[in-house]
């Protein structure tokens, strides 16, 4: 019973929402904001679409969606006013607060971990020790805010205020991994995956083995990059060219073909813009001049460990 | 229409990208094509049921995937603790750890996320680590090491291997628990093709790939360093 009110995700949604809903009123209220009401507008449909999101049918929750990506689209979604504190005001607080002002920011992983062991500790599935872990963020998020009330004495609403700062640096980019994902979706319901997979089958021949190592490696990346997830490609993969083309024919050990098979698409995750929470959202979090700045510098590492996939797998196919 | 034209979503999402256009105009853009060129209607309705519209998979997968974005949730916290020195404060406590670099410091966290993998602990660590201490650290360290106020561009650069490391540990680390969702992801695919893999086993075939991403992490991370400590010649420009 508890565990199971514990684990509702819908109340961190409506956390995160009634969060989302706070930032849109002071968007409305920032008199100096170039784009006021249409930014305000879209930060109060995402409030709705988070806090919403599981009793809203789906096809209002797409339009709503629609209408944000369209205000976006239109340039009408911008930052405020409220800038950075200086850095001599930064520094004046920190000699004043010293290593105090680490307890917020550290009581978020902490709770976050805190959530995830205990439910792992009470031996629940990892489905269950996951969700743990993201309710236990939004608790986090919570204690971390109490705590940062109270250590630097601030006001709940310059709290909002600074939430709102980072919250406008990062901008409409805090959608991507959502479209995206809806993305995903459309393109297996459009089977673009059994396209590329019938792609691959066509150009490699069936017996030269590194050739389709390679293929299959290639494949793998290609797809996870277009896709911006390794999870989506991988079932496509190894339906259509690991096993039907390398597995069987050859013999090879599907354990070790599998797993270098996936991880052989996370290098191509390192590579592309499509897995926005890992590569674009973070550059917009710290605030990047460029936003593929997080790709540039992932770019020669993600090529030598692709590369390192196929010799590798091709290896352990001719010695074991 | 021939079959490939299917593939437009993602000739827009590339020519799109290049040309630096709204990424969520792109994306959405590039789903409502693909999905209209492969004759899906766009909403549910009755004269083709058991088909989902793409408007109602817009909204399906975005209220699924919500979880994606909770870390808003922790912006209003870490703003007003920025606002109250953390990033001036973890610059100065990290001058005073003689050893500390940028390249160490990402090695160190790219190790510490392995360990995440190793515990089974699935988290995305740019929003609970990243932002708000290891990027501070790694600032503090390079001012510590830099005669004068740092160059932009380097600070650009820090920023980058320190997401980088996140992303390193996370994506190949994840694979060392047999809790992971990759490993049962992998596990249950194999199953419905007629192979039943060993958790184990892959788990034993992955660690090669693991070592290889720390080795090559530490390598990128440790020239990173080298060049750091080079002087530049743009302006500086303080943070």
């Amino acid at each position: 019973m508890i565990s199971a009110w514990l684990l509702n995700l819908d109340t961190v949604y409506v956390l995160t929402g009634i969060v989302l809903f706070i930032f849109a009123v002071l968007t409305l209220g920032d008199k100096e904001h170039p784009h006021r009401y249409s930014s305000g507008l879209f930060w109060l449909l995402l409030a709705i679409a988070f806090a919403l999101g599981s009793v809203l049918p789906h096809e209002l929750t797409g339009i709503l969606v629609l209408f944000m990506v369209m205000l976006d689209g239109a340039g009408r979604v911008s930052r405020g006013s409220r800038q950075e504190a200086t850095t001599q005001e930064q520094s004046a607080q920190a000699s004043r607060l010293k290593n105090k002002i680490f307890l917020p920011v550290i009581a978020i992983p902490l709770v976050t971990f805190l959530f995830a062991f205990a439910f792992r500790a009470a031996g629940f599935d990892s489905s269950a020790i996951n969700r743990a872990a993201l309710v236990g963020l939004g608790a986090g998020s919570a204690v971390a805010a109490l705590l940062a009330l109270r250590i630097t004495g601030g006001t709940l609403s310059t709290m909002f205020h600074e939430g709102r700062r980072i919250n406008d640096a990062i901008g409409s980019l805090s959608l991507l991994p959502q479209l995206l994902a809806s993305l995903g979706i459309i393109f297996t319901a459009a089977k673009i995956g059994d396209l590329i997979a019938r792609g691959i089958q066509h150009v490699v021949p069936e017996d030269n083995l590194f050739l389709l190592v390679l293929g299959n490696c290639a494949g793998m990346a290609i797809f996870t990059m277009a896709m911006g997830n390794s999870f989506a490609a991988f079932p496509v993969i190894a339906s259509g060219v690991l096993v039907p083309l390398i597995v069987k024919p050859f013999g090879v050990d599907p354990a070790m073909a599998a797993i270098l098979t996936l991880t052989a698409g996370s290098s191509g995750t390192l590579m592309t813009p499509m897995a926005a929470n890992f590569n674009i959202v973070p550059a917009a979090l710290l605030n990047m001049k460029d936003q593929y700045g997080v790709i540039k510098f992932q770019l020669p590492f993600g090529v030598v460990i692709w590369s390192l996939h196929v010799l590798l797998m091709y290896l352990m196919i001719r010695l074991i | 229409m021939p079959e490939w034209f299917k593939l437009i979503g993602i000739v827009i999402v590339i020519v799109g990208f290049a040309l630096k256009q709204r990424t969520t105009l792109v994306v959405v853009t590039a789903a409502m094509a693909t999905g209209l060129v492969a004759g899906l209607p766009l909403f549910s309705n009755a004269t083709s049921p058991g088909q989902e519209g793409i408007i109602n998979m817009l909204g399906r997968a975005f209220s699924d995937n919500r979880l994606m974005t909770l870390f808003l949730l922790t912006l209003p916290a870490i703003g007003l603790a920025e606002r109250y020195g953390l990033l001036e404060q973890s610059a100065a406590w990290i001058r005073q750890l003689k050893a500390a670099t940028v390249g160490r410091l990402s090695i160190l966290y790219q190790l510490f996320r392995v360990l995440h993998g190793i515990l089974g602990l699935r988290l995305t660590g740019h929003a609970s680590f990243v932002r708000p201490l290891i990027f501070p650290m790694s600032v503090g360290a390079a001012e510590s090491r830099s005669p004068s106020v740092l160059e932009t561009e380097k600070v650009e650069r820090i920023k980058a291997a320190n997401a980088a490391s996140e992303n390193y540990g996370n994506f190949y680390g994840q694979n060392l628990a047999v809790v992971q969702p990759g490993i049962l992801l992998v596990y249950g695919v194999m199953r419905g093709l007629g192979y039943e893999v060993s958790l184990w086993r892959m788990m034993a075939f992955t660690s090669p790939i693991v070592l290889l991403s720390i080795v090559l992490g530490a390598i990128q991370f440790l020239r990173l360093d080298r060049s750091l400590s080079r002087p530049s010649n743009e302006e500086p420009v303080s943070r």
